[in-house]
Formats: structure tokens, C-alpha cells, sequence
């Protein structure tokens, strides 16, 4: 007993020791990982992973680091890139079902496909080269078609509706780039431990490419270029966000109550495999399990009529008492501090430092009563749909539709007094939609209403064909009693050239999500800073505030779509009709009309010739009589020749194929 | 309108010719000449569409760049037969050798000889200097200094003499006496080769080779042996660089075409759970690799880059040796131990396409396989520890010292590796960085006459060296530039249909001009011009065979070409020949009516008469 106190004492000592070492050398490359699981409303359950590595900058920590991947440092270099996000997605979020105003959901909801942007440290002329560059860079490091985003087509430059107070940004999106486990590898690869240990060792690639929602997402921000600033080097976040599907086994899935049971879960049965140990790499390596603001409110009051207890149950692990237990105590509780409001999220952090190979660690989270709750939703809910038929004109209809809460009016009331909410719509369109942007309506409450009334700021830059997409970034001042506003766009569908279509052209073509954004609407997770809490890079990521985005469908424009045969088409037919005209003007220049009728009338008298014999042949049969042979030397000289014909085009068609062919 | 003639003819029989009349058979007879209206329209179409042909073909031919094939041919068949010889410039002097030396002339005949001898042992690999060398001789006494030059020598870097008077510290310090020597010769603006025979009261010979371009020998010897040895030295360590058959060829030189090299350094942590090893690479970088690449710097652009990869191991197997007290790895694994699938040591993103990307790989083995040793073929534990794959990089196991003792207290703590280590590995690498470019890295040179010692410089490679590298990078530059140029006029000649931009003919033009002023500036002896010529003409050629639009399928095919324009041609060109026939044959067949009919009215007026 002695003995063990004395090495936790060491221990301690050690600590400490090594705390201090650490503060005073504060410039060193850190790497840390963790890993956020929620329990979603819908019965399925959020995984959220997160790796960042940290560099000094180049000017006091050189250009030789141990944990930093060399490739994204080569890259930000030879790019000058100030910030970039690269995100691969497959799936729809759903922000209804799985909310849409925590930072996770702001964060790393994505468009599916591939998205990119960057902002870069170089002069204006020099931006779209660099763009160029980076693309085909990105696209032979993570083994995607990135490359398409270098045509000047496929991507645009936001001014303010994208990202504040961003110059020489550059966006593109790839929403029909496949998602799949070649992504994957590469991404890994910039982990220091790749999958061979620590979080992402969970990632079995069939499981969490079988969940509803898998985003892989790349976030990179380096000042090694500011000059001015003290500069804090590069820092790589790299987030993989899984919604999946808990096995349920068995039933129990309807409570007595007629409530439905949510299930339950744990590491192995999400993903087949555990945790084996952290990453030794890494700084910090935890696990967190996050009870939503709702479901936190909704535990209190069952609670609270069951048996007495508050909130205190939840914090002192009282797992007896509770609506659920989990497998290991968390090494800590977390609590969000949110001003008087009842509504606050949990944190349960659980630490991978003392499991091993020998000893994984394997969460299990066990439902005990059946609980249901909704997330937390964005003030408004957008959608996008096409009107109009035909291949000719239609229409975009952007709706927004208020979920009812008012809970987010504090942070938007203007000077006088009047609650309003502002609402950012950034849209691009690909050339060949051309959209007629005087033509925008705002429909409030399903009247129009005037555009100078509600529109704060608006910036477009109409398409240009061939050359680059049409974009609009739209600023709306909305009242925050409004229920559902509409923008309605009217384009006309264009034609591209036979060689601009793409293999599966009935498919149709797709217009990029748009992009709402409601940025005075800001999301973080509150918590005392002081608690050094803050030293975990995950929770200080959830605590910066982020505003609140909503990435609306992708649509699907059916284009006319010409016949791919039709230029043979074409060419046989009026070369046909060519040849037509000219044979028989031929014909016509060289017949001697007269000489055929009196020929014809020699004939007539003579009944000779092959139509005559034919004829005669023929009226033979037909009367039931024997017909007398004709001269046999002039039958036989005639099949004479006409094997000698087909013995020469035959010869003349082998000749062909012996020298052509 | 011959027919209605014809047909009048017929209708309106005179009656005053009835005899005739009786004579005249309407199916082999015609009285009047056939006309020549239709049958000059339909030939005139058909002429008309012979002669448009060419122009058809013309406007629907693919276009291509000529290309000289010739000159390319030229190129490589030239390259093939190694006629690049670079000439060289030799020097010999003897000092202190009064009574034994007669003939200076003769002297020079005989090293000549010698050499000419060595030389044509075997072909002379390209890169080297054949038999276009001259040598001079001078003879420095105390008493007299004689000097003579064979061939069109111009007299550069000529010794002076008596400077060796009284310097007699020679067994001393090489060191000293190397710098002394090159500042007496100034062999770096002259690139003349040197060998300097002193005659001292020695019994031992003393052959060293210095760090610039000459060396010396110090003892008795006879004349003819020292010329034997001075040979010697010339030709297999000044021109050849100690290299023998069956070593890296010297086609094969680690330098991109745009004469970068990226030397990419990686350590390896097969299992950081054991322990992690880390390196301070500037140190490494700026100690250690900085003269190296700046003594390069004449032969390739060389840029540095580092990084630390975790878990990794190998994948070949090594067994325990109770004897060795080590687990062994045996030359026969070296091609699996590198595994590819976890050893992410990518091509750099920061090199340009066309650099040279070669891996240096510092592998630190897990607790349950060390220490790691390699043995070698001889049974014997080799002493660097590592090896090398050519055009790909080094590989160095590294034992980390915790091997041996307890590791348990160490674990899970990042370590340094100490700079003793650090130093004693970058030595290897710089040892197997000179393997790469193939370079030997003994400090001995054991020929068949002499056992000369090597004065090994600290900046890695010594001046004869880096000569010898410039030269087979000459070489191979030409000799890629004629492959490469080969294969695209084989290429080109074996697609007949195949689109050839002009970018391609201009490119080629201008790579086949650069290599033939890169063999001008080599039989001039300009030999920093003749590389970067030869550099220019690979990288043209290279530009060349992988331009964008040879990679993609620009074949236009022929059926293409027949599918778009027989609708109209078939038909037509049916009807235009078939038309020519039939008027040909009705024209014939009327023709010999008519004549018929002229014999049978000549012979009728004749009985009448």
C-alpha cells in the first residue's frame, strides 16, 4: 500500500514536473485526438472524430517537424494558403432530426461531395493560379477528382455571404464526387499514428461507411505569412463526423408506455472493434460523450417526477437512478455554464490514457427507460426546390420556414427596437442555368413584398458562358415574427456544346447547395474557461464561436439532352439527298429519251432481253408449260461474266482488307 | 440531237437509193458519226472529280509536325556507339630525378602508351575520356627543369619549377601538402590532372590521391615503374573514378531533368509504443548535409527535406542469433524490407515534377526485434548497418541504445538521438549518397600496380569526383535525351494517324540542337556548358514525348474518315463511273456501226461503178 502511494506521489511529482517543462517551452508541435459520441433523437448515434496537429512557425521552429505532416506543410508553403477546408461527404445532414444549431452541426454539416475553399496569401492577380495548383495538389494527395475545380467554370469567389471579412477566397464544390475508403487513406495518413493505434484505429471502414451521414473534413489555418501578427503557425484540424446506426438486438425497442426505446450502444457494436490504447503521439487522447441540451432538460423532469432527484444525480454518477448508464465512470464531468437558461449540454470525458492492448476500452452506453427529445434546431429551415416544367425556363425557390422558437432573439434586435434576424443566402449557379436575377422575389407570410424592404446587402455576378458560374450572395433583414419566406429565381435552361456533356447526361445537372447563413446567430458550447478545461483542443474547438449554416439540397435541372448519333445522322442524310440530286441530273444530261422509246418498242416486238425472258418465264409458269430453253451459249457467256464480277469485287474487297485493314 | 438525225435518216428513206436501202441493216449499221456530247460531259465529271480528289485528301489529311527523324536516328545510333569522349588534360612531373631521366620525350611516349593501354582493355563507358587525353611531362631538378607537351597541349597549368625545394614535409601531413600542391597548381580554373613523382631517400611508396586534381607519389622508384603507376592513376581513378565493371553503371545517374535532387530524409519508428526516437534534423541539416550540397552544386540542385514517421515496420523476416546476441537480417531480405504500404515516404509535393526524388530512410527497429544487424553475404555483420537501392535511396538500422538496456524506464518518453550517432549516420549517408551517384566510399584505392590512399574531403566529394560525376551526367543526359527521342519517332512512325502538334516538331527541333551543342561544348572540353546543354536536351525531349496532347487519344482513325464521307462519295462516284462505262461502250459500239456502214457504202459505190 505504501509502496503504491509512493509511485502515485512520483506520479504526481512527475506531472507536474513535466506541466511545468511544457509551459515553459510553449512553441513545441502538438498532436491531439479525441473522439465525441452523442446520442441522437432518431435512434442513431453522432461520432465525431477529431485529430489537430499544431506547428510553430517556420521562423523560430524551422521546417523540420516529428509530427506535422510534410506534405500539407509543403503545401501551404508552395500555395501560400492562409486557410483551407477540404471536406468529403457523403449523405445528407439532417438538420432536422439531428439539430442544427450545436457547433458540431455548423461546422461539419457539409454538401455531399467534395467542398472546397481557400483563401490564399498572394497577390490578387496570382490568386486563381494558385487555386489551380492547389486543386491538382489535393487532387493526386487524396486521390480525388479535386482536379475539376481548376476549370474557372466550376468555381467561384465569395465576397461576404461564404466567410466575413475573407479576400482572395476561393470556393468550389464537387457534388457528384463518390466518397469512399481511397479518401480515406490518405487522410489518414496525415495522422501521425495513422489507424494503427488510438481513436482512429476505431475507424473499420464497413462500418462507418454504412452510416446515414460520413463526412471526412480537412481544416487547415496557417499565418506562417503574417508578418505583422505574431504568428502561431500552422494548425491542421482534421474531423471525420459519422452518423450511425446502433444494432439493436432483439426487441424491446416499444417501451409499455408505447414510447419508443432508444438503443442501446457501445464502441464494439458502432464500429466492430475498440479502443486499444491512445495514440502515444498524441497530447490529450479523450473520449467524450455528449447529453444534448434538450435531452439534459428532458432526464431533469423525468427525473424530477420519478424520483425526487435533480441534477445532482447526473453529476454524481448515480447511475441507478438515472434514465441511462454507461460501462466506465467518466474520468470527469463536464457541465455547460449558459447564462440563467435551463438548457445546457454534458460532457462526459473519458480518458484513454490507462488502457492497452491488454486492457481496451470499450464504452457501453445502456438505455434504461425510453426517453424522447428533439435537438436543437436553426432558426429558420431552408429548402430549395425547382418550379416550372419543360426544358426550356424554371424557377429556384429558396423557402425558409420559422421552427417556432424565439429563443434566439436576444442577439437580433435593432436600434429601434424591433426584433429582426438576418439571414445570409450564398448561391452559385453553373453557367448553363441562366438565371435572371431581376427576378427575384421574397415572398413574407406568402405575400411578395418589396425587395428594399427586406434585402440588407445584395452582391451578383451574373454567369458568363463558358467562362465562369453565376453568383449571388444575398443579405436578408428579416422580422423575427415571419413564418415562411420564399426567394423565388426564374432562369432559362441553355444548350452546351455536344462535347460539354457529360457520359450520363439524362441525368440531368446539378446546381450547387446553397448556403444559408445566419450570422449574428452564433453557436459555442459554454464552459468556465478558467477550469482549465480549455486545454483539450476538441472543447476549445466547440467553444469558439461559429455562426450558424444550413447547406439547403442539391438540385437536379433537367437540360435537353441532343441525340448522340445525330451528327452521323446528318451527314448520311444529306449526303443521301446530295447524292440523289447529282445522279440523277446525271441521268438527266446523258439519257437519250427517244432512242430508249424506239429501243423499247424493238423490244416490245421481240419479247428478248432478261425482263422479257423473265416475263416469258414467268407467264410460262403460270400457264403450267414447259418453257423451251433459251440459247444456251448466251445464258452461259452471261453467268460467265457475272462470276467474273463477283471474283473481282471479291478480290478488290480482299485486296482492301490485306492493305487497310 | 444525233439520235433525231440518226432517226430522220431512218424515217425518210430516199428512193432513189433502194439497192442501198436493201443493203442497210438498222442493228449494225448507222449512217451518220456517233456524237461525242455525252460521252465528253460524263468524262469531263469524272475527270473533273479525279482531279478534285487530291484536294479532298488534302483538306482531310491530320495534321503533323514533320519530325527529323534522321537527325533523331543520328542521335541515338550515336549515342549508342559512345562516341562521347571528353578530352582530358594530364600532367606529370618528376622532381629530384637527375640522373635517370634522359628523354623527356620519350617519357611522355611511354605514359602515353601505358595509358592507351589501360584504355583499351575494355570499351571505354561513356563519360570518360577514351583516347582524347594529352599528357606533358616536366622534370624538375635541381639543375635543370624541362618541360614538353604531346598533342595541341596549350601549355596550362604548367609546374613551376623548384617550388618543392626544401619542403620536405610531406609524409607528414597529406593534408597540408594537398592544399600546398593545389595552390601551387591552382588546378581549379585549369582542370588539369596532376601527378607528382617526388625522389626522396624512401624505401616505402607512398601513392596518395589528393582532394583536388592531382596526387603524388614519395619513394624510390624506377622511372618505369612510376610511369606504370602514374598511368595507373590517370585512368582508373582520374577518369574513372575507381569504378569496375559490374559496380552502378554510370548511365544511371540520381539527377532529375531539370537537374534537381530532392533528398528526403526520413526516420522510422517501427512501433513508437517501445519507444520514439526523434532527430534534430537542423542540426544534421546544417552540420553535416550543407558542404555536401554545396559541393554538389556544380552537378545537381539539391534541396533537403525531413519528417518522422510512426509505426512502421518492416516486412521482411529476421531471426535471432544467440551468438551475435542480435537478430539478423540477411541480404537476401533487402528487397522486401522496405514495405511500401506502410512506409509513407512520399514524393515530395515541393519538388517539381522532373526532380529526383531520393529517400534516406533512418529505420529504428520495435523492442522485439532488436538490435537489428544485417548480415552480409560473407557471413559478417555489416558495419554501416545499412543499404542502398539504386535510383531509390538509402536505408540505415538504426539500434537505438535502449535496446540493450532496460527499456521499461524509458518508455513512452520522446527521446533524442545523440549527435555522436547522429554524426557516425549522416557519415553512412553521405557514404551511401556517394554509392547513389556511384562513387566508391573507401579511402583506398587498390589497383594492379599501386595501393594509393584517397584524401578524403570534408564536403563529401572530392574535385576528380565531382569531375567524373559532371561528366557521366553529361552522359546520360545525352544518352536519355537519344531514348527518349527514339521511342517518340518510333512512336510516332508506328501511328500513321497519330495528330503530331507543332509544339512537339519545335520541341524536338530544339532538343536535338542542344544535344548537338552539348557534343560541340564536350569535343571543345567545355565541360559546365556541355551539361547544361545536355540538360536542356532532356528536358526538351522529355517535354516532348509527354506532352499533353500525345497522352491523350488524339488518333483520328480512318474508319472515322470513311464513315463521314462515303454517303455522298459512294453514290456519286458509282454513278460517274458507270456512266463513263456505258457511254465509252455505246460510243464504241456506234462508232463501228458507222464504220460498217461507210465499207458497205464505199464497196456499193464501187460495184456501181
Amino acid at each position: 500500500m505504501f509502496r503504491l502511494r509512493s509511485i502515485l506521489v512520483f506520479l504526481v511529482l512527475f506531472k507536474s514536473f513535466g506541466s511545468i517543462i511544457g509551459e515553459e517551452e510553449e512553441k513545441i508541435e502538438e498532436f491531439s485526438e479525441a473522439l465525441l459520441l452523442r446520442p441522437l433523437p432518431d435512434r442513431k448515434v453522432l461520432a465525431h472524430f477529431h485529430f489537430e496537429s499544431k506547428v510553430p512557425p517556420t521562423a523560430t521552429h524551422g521546417s523540420h517537424h516529428h509530427l506535422f505532416p510534410k506534405s500539407i506543410y509543403q503545401l501551404v508553403h508552395k500555395y501560400r494558403v492562409q486557410e483551407m477546408e477540404l471536406s468529403f461527404t457523403q449523405g445528407r445532414w439532417n438538420y432536422g432530426r439531428w439539430g442544427g444549431y450545436d457547433p458540431i452541426s455548423s461546422r461539419n454539416a457539409k454538401p455531399p461531395g467534395v467542398e472546397l475553399w481557400a483563401t490564399f496569401d498572394v497577390p490578387q492577380h496570382q490568386v486563381d493560379a494558385c487555386w489551380r495548383n492547389l486543386t491538382h495538389a489535393l487532387s493526386g494527395l487524396f486521390c480525388a477528382s479535386i482536379n475539376f475545380l481548376e476549370s474557372s467554370t466550376a468555381y467561384s469567389a465569395p465576397k461576404w455571404s461564404f466567410k466575413s471579412f475573407a479576400a482572395n477566397i476561393r470556393y468550389g464544390t464537387l457534388h457528384r464526387e463518390a466518397v469512399c475508403t481511397e479518401n480515406l487513406t490518405p487522410w489518414l495518413k496525415l495522422l501521425p499514428c495513422r489507424d494503427k493505434a488510438g481513436l482512429s484505429a476505431l475507424m473499420d471502414r464497413p462500418s462507418i461507411y454504412r452510416g446515414f451521414y460520413h463526412s471526412q473534413r480537412l481544416h487547415l489555418v496557417s499565418n506562417e505569412f503574417d508578418l505583422t501578427a505574431a504568428s502561431s503557425g500552422m494548425v491542421l484540424e482534421q474531423t471525420l463526423t459519422v452518423v450511425l446506426q446502433p444494432v439493436t438486438l432483439g426487441s424491446g425497442m416499444v417501451s409499455s408506455l408505447g414510447l419508443i426505446q432508444q438503443p442501446s450502444w457501445s464502441l464494439s457494436s458502432l464500429f466492430g472493434r475498440e479502443v486499444s490504447g491512445r495514440c502515444v503521439l498524441s497530447n490529450a487522447s479523450n473520449i467524450y460523450v455528449q447529453l444534448e441540451p434538450n435531452l439534459v432538460s428532458e432526464l431533469m423532469t423525468t427525473s424530477e417526477t420519478q424520483q425526487q432527484s435533480d441534477v445532482e444525480n447526473l453529476m454524481s454518477q448515480a447511475w441507478s437512478d438515472m434514465s441511462f448508464e454507461m460501462s466506465d465512470s467518466p474520468v470527469r464531468l463536464i457541465e455547460e455554464v449558459y447564462g440563467f437558461q435551463k438548457e445546457s449540454s454534458l460532457l462526459y470525458e473519458f480518458s484513454l490514457a490507462n488502457y492497452s492492448d491488454s486492457r481496451p476500452f470499450n464504452l457501453e452506453f445502456r438505455w434504461k427507460r425510453p426517453v424522447t427529445w428533439s435537438s436543437q434546431l436553426a432558426p429558420l429551415q431552408a429548402s430549395r426546390f425547382l418550379m416550372g416544367s419543360g426544358n426550356e425556363r424554371g424557377a429556384i425557390a429558396i423557402s425558409l420556414k420559422s421552427v417556432g422558437r424565439s429563443g434566439y432573439a436576444e442577439s437580433s434586435v435593432n436600434q429601434e427596437g424591433r426584433c429582426s434576424l438576418r439571414v445570409d443566402v450564398f448561391q452559385v449557379v453553373p453557367w448553363y442555368v441562366k438565371v435572371y436575377y431581376h427576378t427575384l422575389k421574397v415572398f413574407l407570410d406568402e405575400r411578395l413584398h418589396n425587395l428594399a424592404d427586406v434585402i440588407e446587402r445584395i452582391n451578383v455576378s451574373p454567369s458568363e458562358d463558358k467562362v465562369s458560374p453565376g453568383l449571388m450572395e444575398i443579405a436578408l433583414r428579416l422580422p423575427c415574427d415571419v413564418q415562411l419566406v420564399i426567394l423565388t429565381l426564374e432562369f432559362d435552361k441553355g444548350f452546351l456544346h455536344i462535347d460539354e456533356y457529360p457520359p450520363d447526361a439524362n441525368q440531368g445537372f446539378d446546381i450547387p447547395s446553397a448556403l444559408v447563413r445566419f450570422p449574428e446567430i452564433k453557436t459555442k458550447i459554454h464552459l468556465f474557461e478558467d477550469k482549465c478545461v480549455c486545454k483539450s483542443p476538441i472543447l476549445s474547438k466547440l467553444q469558439e464561436e461559429s455562426p450558424v449554416l444550413w447547406y439547403t439540397e442539391v438540385l437536379l435541372v433537367p437540360l435537353t439532352t441532343p441525340d448522340f448519333s445525330m451528327p452521323y445522322n446528318v451527314i448520311t442524310i444529306t449526303c443521301t439527298v446530295f447524292a440523289l440530286y447529282f445522279g440523277s441530273l446525271l441521268n438527266a444530261l446523258r439519257r437519250r429519251i427517244e432512242e430508249e422509246e424506239r429501243l423499247l418498242k424493238s423490244k416490245d416486238t421481240n419479247a428478248s432481253g432478261l425482263i422479257g425472258m423473265l416475263l416469258s418465264k414467268l407467264s410460262a409458269k403460270l400457264r403450267g408449260k414447259a418453257l423451251e430453253p433459251p440459247s444456251l451459249p448466251l445464258s452461259s457467256k452471261v453467268s460467265y461474266r457475272l462470276i467474273l464480277r463477283v471474283i473481282l469485287v471479291a478480290g478488290i474487297a480482299a485486296a482492301w482488307q490485306y492493305f487497310f485493314g | 440531237m444525233v439520235e433525231i438525225s440518226v432517226t430522220a435518216t431512218f424515217s425518210d428513206p430516199p428512193n432513189t437509193k433502194s439497192e442501198e436501202e436493201a443493203d442497210f441493216y438498222p442493228n449494225t449499221m448507222r449512217k451518220t458519226k456517233p456524237g461525242l456530247k455525252r460521252l465528253f460531259l460524263t468524262l469531263t465529271v469524272f475527270i473533273s472529280f479525279l482531279i478534285a480528289l487530291p484536294f479532298l485528301l488534302k483538306s482531310i489529311e491530320i495534321y503533323r509536325a514533320p519530325l527529323p527523324f534522321d537527325d533523331i536516328d543520328l542521335l541515338s545510333t550515336e549515342m549508342e556507339k559512345n562516341h562521347l569522349m571528353f578530352p582530358c588534360q594530364f600532367q606529370a612531373v618528376f622532381v629530384n630525378f637527375d640522373d635517370d631521366i634522359t628523354a623527356v620525350n620519350e617519357l611522355a611516349l611511354l605514359i602515353n602508351s601505358h595509358m592507351q593501354k589501360l584504355t583499351s582493355e575494355n570499351t571505354p563507358p561513356c563519360g570518360t575520356c577514351g583516347n582524347n587525353f594529352t599528357v606533358a611531362v616536366t622534370i624538375d631538378s635541381n639543375s635543370s627543369c624541362i618541360h614538353c607537351e604531346s598533342g595541341n597541349g596549350n601549355g596550362n597549368g604548367k609546374w613551376q619549377c623548384g617550388v618543392l625545394n626544401g619542403y620536405d614535409k610531406m609524409n607528414d601531413h597529406d593534408e597540408n601538402f594537398d592544399d600546398y600542391l593545389e595552390s601551387v597548381l591552382d588546378s581549379k580554373s585549369k582542370r588539369v590532372y596532376t601527378v607528382v613523382v617526388v625522389n626522396t631517400k624512401q624505401e616505402d611508396v607512398r601513392v596518395v590521391v589528393g582532394k583536388y586534381r592531382h596526387a603524388w607519389m614519395v619513394g624510390i622508384d624506377s622511372v618505369e615503374k612510376a610511369v606504370e603507376k602514374m598511368a595507373e592513376i590517370f585512368i582508373k581513378v582520374f577518369v574513372n573514378a575507381g569504378k569496375e565493371e559490374g559496380s552502378i553503371r554510370g548511365e544511371f545517374m540520381p539527377i532529375g531533368a531539370d537537374g534537381k535532387v530532392v533528398l528526403s530524409f526520413s526516420l522510422l519508428n517501427s512501433d513508437p509504443h517501445d519507444w520514439i526516437y526523434d532527430w534534430d534534423f537542423k542540426e544534421l541539416d546544417e552540420i553535416l548535409l550543407a558542404p555536401i550540397v554545396d559541393a554538389l552544386r556544380p552537378v545537381a540542385d539539391i534541396s533537403l527535406e525531413s519528417q518522422v514517421l510512426y509505426h512502421t515496420p518492416k516486412s521482411s523476416y529476421s531471426y535471432w542469433d544467440d551468438t551475435r546476441g542480435s537478430y539478423i537480417f540477411s541480404t537476401k531480405d533487402l528487397p522486401f524490407f522496405v514495405n511500401s504500404n506502410e512506409w509513407h515516404v512520399d514524393a515530395s509535393t515541393a519538388a517539381g515534377g522532373r526532380s529526383k526524388v531520393l529517400h534516406f530512410v533512418l529505420y529504428v527497429p520495435s523492442a522485439k526485434e532488436c538490435p537489428l544487424k544485417l548480415q552480409l553475404p560473407n557471413g559478417e555483420i555489416s558495419m554501416t548497418n545499412g543499404f542502398i537501392s539504386p535510383m531509390w535511396g538509402g536505408i540505415i538500422v538504426w539500434n537505438p541504445p535502449a535496446c540493450v538496456e532496460n527499456f521499461q524506464v524509458q518508455r513512452l518518453s520522446r527521446q533524442k538521438i545523440s549527435s555522436e550517432d547522429l554524426k557516425m549516420i549522416s557519415e553512412v549517408f553521405m557514404g551511401q549518397l556517394r554509392q547513389l551517384f556511384g562513387l566508391k566510399s573507401e579511402s583506398l584505392y587498390v589497383g594492379g600496380f599501386a595501393t594509393s590512399v584517397l584524401l578524403t574531403s570534408e564536403k563529401g566529394f572530392a574535385e576528380w569526383e565531382l569531375d567524373v560525376l559532371s561528366r557521366h551526367h553529361t552522359c546520360f543526359n545525352l544518352l536519355q535525351c537519344g531514348t527518349t527521342l527514339g521511342s517518340l519517332s518510333r512512336l510516332v512512325q508506328s501511328l500513321p494517324r497519330m495528330i503530331i502538334m507543332d509544339e512537339i516538331g519545335k520541341q524536338v527541333k530544339y532538343s536535338l540542337e542542344a544535344a548537338k551543342l552539348s557534343f560541340g561544348n564536350v569535343s571543345l572540353g567545355y565541360s559546365d556548358a556541355s551539361a547544361v546543354s545536355s540538360r536542356k536536351a532532356r528536358a526538351l525531349a522529355e517535354d516532348a514525348f509527354y506532352h499533353p496532347s500525345m497522352m491523350s487519344v488524339s488518333y483520328y482513325s480512318f474508319e472515322h474518315c470513311f464513315a463521314v464521307y462515303s454517303p455522298f462519295f459512294l453514290p456519286v462516284s458509282l454513278h460517274v463511273l458507270l456512266a463513263v462505262i456505258r457511254e465509252w461502250k455505246r460510243y464504241k459500239v456506234e462508232n463501228r456501226k458507222y464504220l460498217a456502214w461507210r465499207v458497205k457504202r464505199e464497196s456499193h459505190v464501187k460495184s456501181c461503178r
